[in-house]
């Protein structure tokens, strides 16, 4: 099946895609400024494109009894954009995370995943994301090649071996192959969930927090993984975390939420300079202690 | 619906059976219990009246058909619920796996699992108490059919309660059952049963389905009629079962469920 590149419009709801654009692996920082110009790959079939958007929510509301956990919130990451979703706990990141996966549905809002829209085409979208967290435990019964393969084959993947072996490789785990899921350290989960996570070459990879609680050599192998995988595959990542170094490294954008909104939306040092904050950890302790505006005290807030 | 995908959930099964020898108690230990348990009391009691191989064949007939219900509906459940014991429900949702794929990967295991909770049961009624369950003839397979229905449709309202109040509603996997075993006539004709009671036994599909079953041990033909009830009985209980734990995983969503099992 060969490929063509063509201009579309980008006002098209294309909404009947599958497979992937790999070639276009950096994506602008801003829904209009992505969409503009942006090109689609469509195969000779003329059935299958491949959108702009690897991610695109609009105007996501969820409200939980008295507490409104995410309130309107618009998020668009870009094919190929490495974008961190920022906030404070109970700011609505993992919550908004559960409703652009399908698992919580919004009160309101719409959300596409890779060009399908949710909840219709639920099964069509998750065959190309890829999710992992690192509060996620492994069944205990299951060895990690077992683990794995089943989810290769819930990929619908035709070499699961092949798929598996690869992807501890990957991550240099080659050895937790055989261990049983309960024998290892919450490190080493944490390895295999994103294993787990990136079996099928997902454009999109979403990820709550996967280093919490590591240690810093383990983190360190988790980031180096992801650059690694986002480089060589043009793979888009969403990512929440608490750990802001990890943050500026791994990602192009950063979007923070606060009270369920969406407060900052650039790269780390246009919402650094919007807060008036030194790094993004003085921006994130602002936020944290109720400031959703610039800080005007001139001490340094980190 | 993925073929691949059906697969792959049964072998997640395979492994859990494998490796939590704790499940072979319902497969296999339970049956043997039952089989012995009711072909004893069935022999005491005919002995009683002269009547030991036919009062032993009734009771005999009755638990290797209800292990049809208990093995379909435990073993659709507890799938479910081992997903939930080991934090797993997350991980499946975030895949493309459908409901109706899991439930049939689920069913799937479950099938082979009844096929090894049934032959124990029957060759222990045999080796034992010399019940032959396959004299009873080809008449016996709408009967399973609807018992296998009556299971996963009990299986289904049982994870919906789950996915709606949590895993405290984990214990109606055996307690719906418990229930059943007293009211659908199985060891004994509904007129036994209090009158009070003898209604809401009378709109169990189970009823009908094992009073059928009766006059197949005592040598009448298959009375059709009592097939027929009990057959329009579990396809709506599976109808009702279905859209109740279809409204459930529509709350589960809704309500952010999900928070419950990560």
């Amino acid at each position: 099946m060969s490929e063509r590149v063509v201009d579309v419009d980008p006002a098209s709801d294309s909404t009947a895609s599958a497979g992937r654009d790999r070639g276009a692996a950096t994506g602008p920082s801003r829904v209009g400024e992505f969409f503009a110009g942006e090109r689609h790959l469509i195969w000779d079939t003329g059935v299958m494109s491949v959108p702009a958007a690897a991610l695109s929510a609009r105007a996501l509301v969820k409200q939980f009894k008295r507490v409104r956990a995410v309130d309107g919130v618009d998020l668009t990451v870009g094919a190929g954009e490495r974008v961190a979703l920022l906030g404070p706990n109970g700011a609505g990141k993992t919550t908004t995370l559960m409703m652009l996966l399908g698992v919580i549905t919004p009160d309101s809002g719409v959300v596409e995943l890779v060009g399908r829209r949710l909840p219709a085409q639920r099964s069509a979208a998750m065959e190309q994301v890829g999710f992992a967290a690192g509060y996620l435990p492994l069944p205990e019964r299951l060895r990690v090649r077992e683990f794995l393969e089943l989810f290769a084959d819930l990929y619908g993947l035709a070499d699961r071996r092949g798929a598996v072996a690869g992807g501890l490789a990957r991550f240099r785990i080659e050895e937790l192959g055989d261990a049983m899921g309960n024998e290892l350290s919450s490190g080493q989960r944490t390895l295999v969930g994103i294993v787990k996570a990136t079996l099928h070459n997902p454009p999109l990879l979403i990820l709550d927090e996967p280093t919490a609680s590591l240690d810093p050599d383990v983190a360190h192998r988790v980031r180096s993984g992801l650059e690694e995988l986002c480089a060589e595959d043009g793979t888009a990542l969403l990512v929440t975390s608490h750990n802001m170094q990890e943050v500026e490294r791994l990602c192009s954008r950063v979007v923070f939420l606060a009270a369920g909104r969406v407060v900052a939306d650039g790269s780390p040092d246009e919402v650094v300079a919007k807060f008036g904050s030194s790094d993004l950890e003085g921006v994130f302790l602002h936020l944290a202690e109720g400031g959703t505006e610039p800080i005007t005290d001139a001490r340094p807030v980190s | 619906m993925r073929a691949q995908r059906v697969r792959a959930v049964a072998r997640r099964q395979v492994y859990v059976l494998k490796r939590a020898p704790q499940r072979w108690f319902d497969v296999i230990v339970w049956p043997v219990v039952d089989a012995i348990l009711f072909g004893a009391i069935g022999v005491y009691f005919g002995r009683q009246h002269g009547v030991a191989a036919t009062s032993a064949a009734f009771l005999l007939a009755g638990i290797v058909l209800f292990h049809v219900v208990f093995q379909a509906e435990i073993g659709l459940a507890t799938g479910f619920l081992e997903e939930t014991w080991s934090r797993n429900l997350l991980n499946l949702m975030v895949t493309p796996l459908t409901e109706l794929e899991y439930g049939a990967g689920v069913a799937l295991f479950g099938m082979a699992r009844l096929a090894i909770g049934l032959t124990v049961v029957s060759v222990v009624a045999f080796a034992l108490f010399a019940f032959n369950v396959t004299t009873l003839g080809v008449a016996l397979l709408p009967l399973v059919a609807i018992l296998l229905v009556v299971g996963w449709s009990v299986a289904l309202i049982v994870i919906g309660l789950i996915l709606r109040v949590g895993q405290g509603a984990e214990i109606l996997t055996w307690g719906f059952i418990a229930f059943l075993l007293p009211l659908s006539g199985i060891f004994y004709p509904v007129s036994a049963l209090p009158g009070a009671i003898q209604p809401i036994s009378q709109a169990l599909p189970t009823t009908h389905a094992f009073a059928a079953a009766h006059a197949l041990v005592e040598g009448h033909a298959l009375p059709w009629g009592q097939v027929a009830l009990a057959a329009v009985g579990a396809v709506v209980l599976a109808v009702l079962s279905v859209w109740f734990l279809t409204r459930m995983l529509a709350t589960f969503r809704r309500r952010g469920f999900i928070s419950r099992h990560v």
